[in-house]
């Protein structure tokens, strides 16, 4: 082989070496390239599927909320149907000391309050118990309750129950819209009938039937 | 003469090595050049995500937007109906009230 053939040979073969070289190099690249881009794919997926889950949280959070406020809105309309209802019963309370009530005159409906509360102070007692009616200044001065009518309750409660109570008018005032205080001369015990109070202490049995009657019409 | 076919392969051989070298360049210049996708396609995916997270969340804002919108506008119906049906209650609640309130039956 002479020098020139041996030269070229060495260029071919440099040649080949350099294709190879860079085809692999090339190939490596592409490759580096493609798992990059299918990495990316799988973030991009898992990101995606990341984003659907917060987003659909987010829109059930929202849902949530609108059906709160729903509940929120039908609970606000029925307490102002039920705040609409005893407005309505105050604003009707006032006339009641001129018209009555079903037929029941006032003085009739302060009867039967003093009559309901000296039974409940005098029941279980064997003695005679000595009780006071205390008015507000408003009904005792309209003389809604005088002697002869205290005498018809005490009458009452003895034919009714056996019970004997001495009731009379205490001089004392209550500040109230009406209604009544009865209590033991002694002070120990005491049964405040007046309206104010009536309202208080009825007011969750009561809530349940303006409730009952409002919504159902029963 | 001898020492002339030396100095000819020598300069084959110098010409070799130079086209190693230049495969040896285009190696690093391909590398870099891929380096150089995988950093575009990294920084074009960020991109992706940063918009894709902003069109899918608004996406289910929007939905639940518009459920919300119709579960208040039923409420709303629904409260009304309740307030106009209770008003023909109204007057026998207040006796029930004043009943329990004045002790009469």
């Amino acid at each position: 082989m002479g020098a020139k053939e041996m030269v070229e040979r060495i260029k071919d073969e440099a040649s080949e070496e350099r294709e190879r070289i860079i085809s692999e190099a090339k190939e490596n690249a592409n490759k580096k390239v493609e798992e990059a881009r299918a990495e990316l794919e799988r973030q991009k997926k898992l990101f995606v599927d990341a984003e659907e889950r917060k987003g659909a949280e987010e829109k059930d959070r929202i849902i949530r909320a609108a059906r709160q406020n729903a509940r929120k809105l039908r609970w606000t309309a029925e307490e102002e149907m039920i705040e609409k209802a005893l407005e309505a019963a105050l604003g009707r309370m006032k006339g009641v000391k001129s018209e009555g009530f079903k037929g029941t005159s006032y003085p009739e409906i302060l009867a039967g309050l003093i009559k309901e509360s000296a039974l409940s102070i005098a029941t279980g007692s064997s003695a005679g118990e000595d009780v006071e009616v205390l008015l507000s200044e408003e009904d005792a001065a309209a003389s809604y309750v005088d002697p002869a009518m205290l005498t018809n309750v005490t009458t009452e409660i003895s034919h009714d129950s056996g019970v004997e109570v001495q009731l009379s008018l205490s001089d004392e005032r209550v500040n109230s819209a009406g209604g009544v205080i009865v209590r033991r001369k002694d002070g120990k015990i005491e049964v405040n009938n007046t309206f104010e109070q009536r309202m208080t202490r009825l007011s969750t049995s009561l809530r349940e039937e303006i409730v009952k009657t409002l919504f159902t019409g029963k | 003469m001898a020492v002339e076919a030396l100095k000819i392969i020598r300069e084959g051989e110098e010409e070799g090595r130079k086209l190693l070298d230049e495969a040896q360049a285009s190696v690093a210049n391909i590398q870099n050049d891929a380096e150089g996708e995988i950093k575009r396609l990294k920084e074009q995916a960020r991109e992706d995500e940063q918009s894709s997270a902003s069109e899918i969340s608004a996406k289910y804002v929007q939905e639940g937007k518009q459920e919300e919108a119709a579960i208040v506008k039923t409420a709303e119906e629904e409260a009304n109906a309740l307030k106009a049906a209770t008003e023909s209650n109204l007057d026998s609640t207040v006796n029930v009230v004043l009943e329990r309130i004045l002790g009469v039956r």
